[in-house]
């Protein structure tokens, strides 16, 4: 099988610093590391080779983004690859994941390819999405964790406040890794030494096969500004056709009251039945009236 | 272990890149030989602290010409102030010089935050050749037959052969240890520095210390700064930031049981540097031992395959006038990496051979001023330099200055007066005199 693991270079968020006043950003102490989401796909990819497999890192970025490239070779990366379009010199989501689908297409498509779900400098999280829509493949954002059988991933995915959904896909695809699922391993001397004497194959826009043209994406346009409107706060009234003591609750528990399920019983027929009136008590078929 | 394969075997292997370090790698690696130059922190300059002032322009200036236009110095140094410290006074010396030696290049020294010069220094020694490795910290030498041909690393299959290694690996040189060159240091030969870098306005650092354009400023303190810990503070000035911190010698800091933060909020809010800091804002803090003992304190700088330099070796003169040093780690390095170049030369990497190191250091006024100045630093971390006379000195300006219709003393009954009340004994001011004489004057 064929990994490609897309990688980017960032500034060390601890050694930016912001004036609290004109929110000027001080670069002057900065380092770059690699994305620690890219780190964690990086180590499932090694975690995932087997005999006969390989893994392709690539990044976008200038001669200084080298150095994450030669971090993936320390540590096992069979073949490294930078793009980089001097003119425009954008790491812009679209760019980016313009140039890792033109490279990706034209080494012999890999079987799966593995990004960091969000940087850690943008944080968008558009990279994967907008790659895997470049290549026409699927793409599972979020994962925890996946599991290659044959020519389909099995793939656990994080939702919001700790749950979890389950759920497979067919190779080809795009899968963006949630950072601290895995902690990439420490390079070992000779690997080191060897990474540091690689030379790092570079591509630029007519190596890709593209023009600057196709790297003009619209940039957003602001179309209207608007401040942030607070939403109204409803405050709470009990209800009072009940009694003194029933509102009293009403107030100690502050209005909340538990989501009650209704479990009905019956033929099929009764229950769609009940659920269509539910649904339209509700207001919620009014639309398709 | 057998012999690995050819890449890894190289003639000059380097442990640290400090200033002795980078300067050893950018002398072997200009003689054409193999050199490898590891570092433990994430770049070469990460985990290195002091001050600092480098007075070593001129060294440098042979190695790099007009090193200053490339390398990111701060502010060059015209201005020195020593000053004693009472608690509520201060008596300063007052130098500053615009002598051709201090306001021409290539100037007399240079403020310099080091985690930028030092990246750049070993830059400058990656650029003549020399192969530098990061983030790897050496555990321990390898030897065969007495002679060390090599270092082991923290990473799987590390082990690295090398014809000579130089520890540069700073002042607990846990590899001259390991190699059996250096005994455990004891605290009365080190110092705990403590220090901020303040972040201020360029304008306000001209005007309150009386700058124009890049010239800085060094003041050294000593007295009350410290309470009855020995040690002294200083604070540079940076392009737009402050280097201020305190020293304290470790084991009076913990006789008194004192923290060496305490130290530094104390010397912040001083009278006399309180209005120098105000307004600026903390932008790094750091801590760092210093080798105070100098000429004692020495270990065996050279040994069968190894050389040690830098502040692995105590090369840091403390001395009171001087607190230098950053010079005496790159001639140092200088020295260590002259000396490898002749032993691959010869191709002996015997200590017979090695012990070239010596008469170069000597050549390069390392291994004599460290001998003229042998006597300093005890004198200058005894109980009265410390703590009496700089208190006698500010007691004894106070009432010289100080006009309340009494009678005007002159000046040997009025000392004479402060000297009782201080308590200090006669027969121990004579003494002290000849220290003086004998740390300082012939």
């Amino acid at each position: 099988m064929r990994i490609a693991v897309c990688l980017a270079r960032l500034p060390d968020p601890e050694t930016v610093s912001v004036d609290p006043i004109t929110g000027g950003v001080d670069f002057s102490r900065t380092l770059h590391i690699l994305n620690p989401a890219d780190a964690c796909a990086l180590e499932l990819a090694l975690q995932l080779r087997g005999p006969g497999d390989s893994i392709a890192a690539l990044t976008v970025g200038p001669p200084e983004a080298d150095g994450v490239l030669r971090d993936a070779l320390a540590v096992g990366a069979d073949e490294v690859l930078r793009l980089w379009d001097e003119g425009s010199a954008s790491t812009r989501p679209a760019v980016t994941a313009r140039l890792l689908a033109a490279a990706l297409a034209m080494d012999g498509v890999p079987d799966l390819v593995l990004c960091g779900s969000r940087s850690l400098a943008g944080g968008s999280g558009e990279v994967p999405a907008l790659l895997a829509e470049y290549l026409g493949w699927p793409v599972v954002t979020d994962v925890l964790a996946f599991d290659v059988q044959a020519a389909r991933v099995q793939v656990q995915r994080r939702l919001a406040r700790g749950a979890r959904s389950e759920g497979d896909v067919v190779l080809p695809a795009v899968l963006a890794v949630e950072p601290g699922t895995a902690a990439l391993r420490y390079a070992g001397l000779p690997g080191v030494m060897a990474a540091k004497r690689a030379a790092i194959p570079v591509r630029h826009l007519p190596d890709l096969g593209l023009s600057s043209m196709d790297l003009r994406f619209p940039s957003a346009t602001v179309q209207a500004a608007m401040p942030p409107y607070p939403r109204p706060r409803e405050i709470f009234i009990p209800d009072s056709a009940l009694s003194p003591e029933e509102r009293a609750v009403q107030i100690l528990s502050a209005g909340m009251t538990h989501k009650a399920g209704r479990v009905i019983d019956g033929t099929p027929e009764e229950m769609a039945d009940a659920i269509l009136d539910f649904l339209d008590e509700n207001g919620f078929m009014e639309s398709a009236a | 272990m057998t012999a690995s394969k050819d890449s890894e075997n190289f003639d000059v292997i380097i442990v640290g890149a400090g200033p002795a370090g980078s300067a050893a790698a950018l002398v072997t690696a200009r003689a054409g030989l193999k050199v490898l130059l590891i570092e433990r922190g994430e770049y070469p300059g990460a985990k290195n602290v002091s001050g600092a002032v480098f007075y070593g322009s001129a060294i440098l200036e042979k190695l790099i010409p007009n090193w200053w236009e490339d390398a990111p110095v701060e502010r060059h140094v015209t201005r020195r102030d020593l000053v004693l410290l009472s608690p509520t006074t201060s008596i300063s010396l007052d130098f500053r010089s615009s002598s051709a030696g201090y306001v021409e290049p290539p100037y007399n020294g240079f403020t310099i935050l080091r985690p930028k010069f030092d990246r750049w220094f070993a830059e400058q020694a990656e650029a003549a050749g020399a192969f530098l490795l990061c983030s790897t910290v050496v555990d321990d030498v390898i030897r065969e037959d007495g002679q060390v041909v090599g270092v082991k690393v923290r990473r799987d299959e590390g082990e690295i052969r090398g014809d000579v290694v130089i520890a540069c690996d700073g002042v607990n040189s846990w590899l001259a240890r390991k190699a059996g060159m250096q005994r455990d240091l004891h605290t009365h030969e080190l110092s705990l520095g403590v220090k901020e870098v303040i972040g201020l306005d360029e304008a306000a650092i001209r005007e309150r210390f009386q700058l124009s354009g890049d010239e800085g400023m060094a003041l050294e303190y000593v007295g009350a700064v410290t309470g009855n810990v020995h040690g002294g503070a200083f604070l540079y000035t940076n392009k737009n930031s402050l280097s201020l911190g305190v020293l304290g010698q470790l084991s009076s800091l913990v006789e008194q049981k004192t923290r060496p933060y305490d130290l530094l909020e104390g010397f912040k809010s001083h009278p006399a540097i309180a209005p120098l800091v105000r307004g600026g804002t903390l932008r790094e803090y750091s801590a760092h031992l210093i080798p105070e003992a100098g000429w004692y304190m020495f270990p065996q700088l050279f040994s069968d395959g190894m050389l040690v330099a830098g502040d692995a070796a105590g090369f840091c003169l403390a001395t009171g006038l001087y607190i230098e040093g950053i010079n005496y780690a790159m001639q140092s390095g200088l020295a260590a990496g002259q000396t490898a170049v002749e032993a691959c030369k010869r191709r002996e990497y015997s200590r017979y051979t090695l012990s070239l190191y010596m008469d170069v250091l000597r050549e390069r006024h390392v291994l004599t001023d460290f001998r003229a100045y042998r006597h300093a630093p005890k004198f200058v971390n005894g109980e009265r330099l410390q703590n009496v006379y700089p208190e006698m000195a500010a007691r004894a300006s106070e009432s010289l200055f100080r006009v309340d219709g009494s009678r005007k003393q002159k000046l040997l009954p009025l000392y004479w007066r402060t000297l009782r009340q201080v308590g200090a004994k006669p027969h121990h001011v004579v003494q002290d005199l000849f220290q003086v004489a004998r740390a300082y004057l012939w």
